[in-house]
């Protein structure tokens, strides 16, 4: 939009200086003039100048301009506060009032509202109207979670503007025209979105409100609390709403580099979890069978007995919400005291160190703005929507306004396929083939050029792709193909990891291949072991960190049993779950809104948890439990602040080095644009021995890893994949205004196949392999591959386990 | 250096002022006259006859406006409560004593006109300061401020006033002045 040139413009008799190109509104608060908006959002994109609200004079032009959509030139002369913008001011706040009811005091935005703000400040002062006011049925549901008043509706388009051109989900609409028109959807559906939280925030009167916040509290009751959501890898910026020292609301912080200003209603609703009288508030030992209350000292004295038993017979799984600072110090327990390598953070198997180094060097690294700045980006192996929201919006505004050009590859069609320029389809568990072939299009020697339809799809694919300006989004199979292809292409690469925090706790060590800082250390099992280890009573104690194997794990039902054959288990969790069931000492947890620490963003942005509640019950800070853990094993940390952990970290891995919570700030900061970027273990250019690098055998699929290629399953059977869906979290069962979002197991495949298994019209099927048997409602989608069918993972039905075999499904015995 | 006694001013020492010498006619007034001349306005008061209000037994009555402890109102018709939980008057207090917590109300069982009503209303009567912006803040004159001053308590607590507590017609304890009176 600005081309960055510094030009000079009066406004209202001062000199101001702006850049060329920025709108006339913006400019002007440059010379701290103010002038009134109601539909301008720069957050939406470019301008519609549709409530007039801000009309300036401007020299030369005989008619008053928008100064929302004027570009600045040089040399204007702009008046805000001549006779004429007055009247047109007090016109415009007449005209909007015409039909706007008096029910500041009982409306939610009193306080807060920008159009009590305007007309106080810019309106005629008093009303002339004695005509009746256009009358709606209020307040209506327009979603189970927001409420709309079309009273108060003031018609500035910004909601449905957001629907339309941001979320692009294009459900809300102005309905009618002229006097009559309201904002509505198509037949008075419910709106069911999972951005639409937003509008609540983008409404600048009362028209929008939530239902969870509605009468919660005056901008005058509340406090601000600025933290960052662990809910997912977006890691949005929040700022919560604290009354009475209870969460009432979450607002996004903007920060353009992480969420772009946004955020999903997982994050802006869930912190009804974080309420939930069913938190855990006191350490409890198992006694005779229950969990039963005790003092910290009473259990961290058996923690340590436990732990201290098993010495290297103890694992640790850490899970995606912990801090850096939680991961840290538990890794630092399991390595030190206890002498045990066994530290995972995420199910999936994977990766040598080798490979982690060769994916996380900082000159490969994106970050979440370098997408604004490409030219194409490729989606690899991930729907962005359920695996990173807020990177499937930030991936439509740049095909939007920038004209990117966007390629996805996914075994399951995407959200964002409708916006692609070119889709491809692999079969679970051949993403490796498919990125190796498309890395041999590129121009990668070292691999084969593929033939028939993966060659194709490959050659599309790589046709969208610019050289030198490229991101690649990518999740799931990690192999060395994925960094060669960027190499290839010069592009940069953005990992999604599987847990919120997930790139931070790699990063200081909660990883079986590396140490702190993907130093070398001595290789522990990877997950898919150690559950059978703990199964088999190789491996004795299980040490949880936020984690809950049983429901996040693939392999649920097995790590059930893991659990229950271990001698110990240690669980810090915020709820009794399936896995707490196995624990023998339960430390209470912390969330993301009474932890204080820090987390790093997947593309290397080092950010604070901040507590903005105090901790229920008798939760204490988790870094201060473990470095007293580790002390009572021996290990005197030292370690007595947050920030003094964090120290702790910084000494440890080496690109972190010197870093502070002062350095880090309210917006965070990457590693890779620090100077101790340098430090970081694979010098630039180093390439790995190809050899050392062997792909795991847990993800070649039975397929063969080759899509095409394989041997099309019985005429009766279909290859499974499984995805985890963004509502299938524990949050979601947690929060009361969440609860109708919990998908049910749906069994997606495609026409063709329902048409050959005689699915079509069927509710439900048996979805069965090798003994194992769920149930499944069925969905046909177009875009699905035939053969291939797609689970929901996470919902705790073992669905998991079935990724990347062959099943045979028929209608569902025993009727509906 | 001790300090001369007894003391002597030296010559430029000037005394300005001296009391009369005692004794003679002149000190016979100033002993008896002036003190009669007080006695005076006693004695025309004594046949006023005792202005002391016997308080706590009887009581000065307050102007209309007085301000005291404040008042929720209901509307008379529907009994509902005008208080709509808005928080106005909480935020125009200067001494920072109300509380207002709001609530949405149930279209079949309502409590207040409007949408919302307060579920929880107080006001700590410890930290008043009775100014009245309370009520000039109101848009619906639900609160107002009545005329009972006799607010003492043994508990801090006690002077919490509720929802409740205000809403309930107050016993009258405190007579009102009457027009001209
Ligand atoms: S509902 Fe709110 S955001 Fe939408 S058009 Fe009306 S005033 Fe604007
Ligand atoms: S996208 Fe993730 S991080 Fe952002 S608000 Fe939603 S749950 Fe939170
Ligand atoms: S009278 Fe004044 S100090 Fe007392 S509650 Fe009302 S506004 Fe507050
Ligand atoms: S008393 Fe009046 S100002 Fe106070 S909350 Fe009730 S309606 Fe609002
Ligand atoms: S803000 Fe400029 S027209 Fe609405």
């Amino acid at each position: 939009m600005t081309n960055g040139e510094e030009i000079t413009l009066v406004v209202d008799g001062v000199e101001v200086r702006a850049q060329a190109g920025m709108m006339l509104v913006d400019a002007a608060k440059h010379g701290d003039v103010e002038i009134p908006v109601f539909c301008y959002e720069p957050k939406l994109g470019q301008p519609v100048g549709a409530c007039r609200m801000c009309l300036v004079e401007i020299e030369g032009i005989p008619k008053l301009q928008t100064a929302c959509s004027t570009p600045v030139r040089d040399g204007m002369v702009v008046y805000t506060q001549t006779d004429r913008v007055q009247e047109a001011q007090n016109a415009v706040v007449e005209f909007l009032l015409v039909n706007h009811p008096l029910d500041c005091p009982v409306c939610d935005k009193g306080g807060e509202c920008p159009l009590q703000d305007i007309s106080m400040g810019w309106g005629p002062g008093k009303s002339r109207v004695i005509d009746p006011k256009r009358h709606f049925q209020k307040p209506i549901p327009l979603s189970p979670l927001i409420k709309i008043d079309r009273e108060r509706c003031i018609l500035c388009y910004r909601c449905v503007r957001f629907s339309q051109e941001v979320a692009e989900d294009e459900q809300l609409q102005l309905l009618e025209r002229g006097a009559s028109t309201f904002v509505g959807t198509f037949d008075d559906r419910p709106y069911i979105a999972p951005f639409h939280g937003n509008i609540i925030e983008l409404c600048p009167v009362g028209a929008l409100t939530s239902d969870a916040y509605r009468f919660r509290a005056r901008p005058w009751d509340i406090e601000d609390a600025g933290t960052v959501c662990t809910l997912c890898p977006s890691q949005c910026n929040i700022k919560l709403t604290v009354r009475d020292e209870r969460i009432q609301r979450v607002l996004a912080r903007d920060n353009f580099e992480v969420d772009d200003g946004w955020l999903c209603d997982k994050g802006r609703f869930g912190y009804q979890m974080i309420e939930s009288p069913d938190r855990i508030t006191e350490p409890m030992i198992r006694q005779g069978g229950t969990l039963v209350p005790v003092s910290w000292e009473q259990a961290l004295e058996a923690a340590a007995a436990g732990l201290r038993d098993a010495g290297e017979r103890t694992a640790a799984v850490v899970g995606g919400p912990s801090s850096n600072e939680e991961g840290y110090l538990t890794q630092r327990i399991v390595r030190g005291p206890l002498g045990s390598p066994h530290v995972v953070s995420t199910y999936d198997d994977a990766v040598d160190r080798e490979l982690l180094l060769e994916l996380s060097r900082p000159q490969l690294a994106a970050s979440v703005a370098d997408i604004d700045r490409a030219e194409s980006v490729l989606v690899l192996g991930t729907d962005p929507m359920h695996s990173m929201p807020i990177i499937d919006l930030r991936i439509r505004k740049v095909v939007r306004r920038n004209g990117t050009r966007l390629a996805v590859a996914t075994d399951r069609p995407t959200s964002i396929d409708g916006v692609a320029e070119e889709t491809a389809r692999y079969s679970p568990g051949a993403m490796s083939a498919f990125v190796e072939a498309l890395a041999a299009e590129t121009g990668a020697e070292v691999y084969d050029r593929a033939e028939g339809e993966l060659g194709a799809d490959a050659e599309r694919i790589a046709g969208i792709l610019r050289p030198g300006s490229t991101v690649i989004v990518w999740a799931g199979e990690p192999s060395l193909a994925v960094a060669d292809l960027a190499a290839q292409l010069d592009a940069k690469l953005l990992e999604i990891p599987a847990g919120a925090n997930g790139r931070g706790l790699r990063e200081v060590g909660c990883t079986p291949v590396a140490g702190p800082g993907l130093s070398e250390t001595s290789t522990g099992l990877s997950p898919t072991d150690l559950c059978e280890a703990l199964t088999e009573g190789d491996v004795e104690v299980a040490f949880l960190v936020n984690a809950d194997p049983v429901r996040d794990a693939p392999n649920g039902p097995g790590w059930n049993e893991a659990l229950q054959k271990a001698k110990f288990v240690l669980a810090i969790s915020m709820f009794e779950d399936g896995s707490t069931k196995h624990a023998d000492v339960v430390f209470p947890a912390e969330s993301y809104t009474e932890k204080e620490g820090t987390v790093t963003h997947p593309d290397g942005r080092l950010q604070r948890v901040r507590p903005g509640v105090p901790h229920p019950g008798n939760a204490r800070p988790m870094w201060e439990v473990l470095a007293e853990l580790a002390g009572l094993l021996g290990d005197e940390t030292g370690i007595d602040s947050a920030g003094e952990a964090l120290a702790a970290i910084a000494q440890d891995v080496p690109f972190y080095a010197r870093i502070t919570e002062g350095e880090i700030g309210g917006l965070g900061v990457r590693w890779q644009e620090r100077e101790a970027a340098r430090n970081f273990p694979l010098a630039p250019g180093a390439r790995p021995e190809r050899s050392s690098v062997v792909v795991p055998t847990s993800h070649v699929g039975t397929t063969g890893g080759v899509p095409g290629a394989s041997p099309a399953p019985a005429s009766d059977q279909l290859q499974i994949g499984t995805y985890r869906d963004l509502w299938a979290a524990e949050v979601t069962d947690r929060s009361p205004a969440l609860r109708f979002l919990r998908p049910t197991q749906t069994l997606e495949l495609s026409p063709a196949d329902a048409e050959r298994l005689g699915l079509n019209g069927t509710p439900e099927v048996d979805v069965r392999q090798n003994g194992t048997s769920l149930r499944a409602r069925v969905a046909i989608r177009e875009r699905i591959r035939p053969g291939t069918a797609f689970l929901v993972d996470g919902l705790g039905d073992g669905a998991g386990a079935l990724a990347r075999h062959a099943v045979e499904v028929s209608a569902a015995e025993g009727g509906e | 250096m001790s300090p001369e006694f007894p003391y002597l001013p030296d010559e430029g020492v000037v005394v300005v002022q001296r009391g009369p010498e005692p004794g003679g006619v002149g000190g016979a007034y100033r002993a008896f006259g002036e003190t009669l001349r007080g006695l005076k306005t006693t004695f025309a008061r004594i046949i006023e006859g005792p202005v002391t209000i016997q308080y706590p037994e009887e009581k000065t009555p307050v102007y209309p406006r007085f301000r005291g402890r404040h008042k929720l109102h209901k509307f008379e018709d529907t009994g509902l409560e005008k208080c709509v939980g808005c928080s106005l008057c909480a935020a125009a207090c200067p001494a920072d004593c109300i509380r207002v917590v709001a609530a949405e109300n149930d279209p079949d069982d309502r409590v207040s006109a409007g949408e919302r009503y307060a579920e929880v209303y107080e006001i700590n009567l410890a930290r008043c300061i009775f100014c009245g912006y309370c009520e000039v803040a109101c848009p619906f004159d639900a609160i107002t401020m009545g005329h009972e001053y006799e607010l003492a308590d043994y508990n801090r607590e006690d002077l919490v006033f509720t929802k409740e507590m205000l809403l309930a017609e107050p016993v009258e304890r405190t007579p009102l002045r009457r027009e001209g009176e």
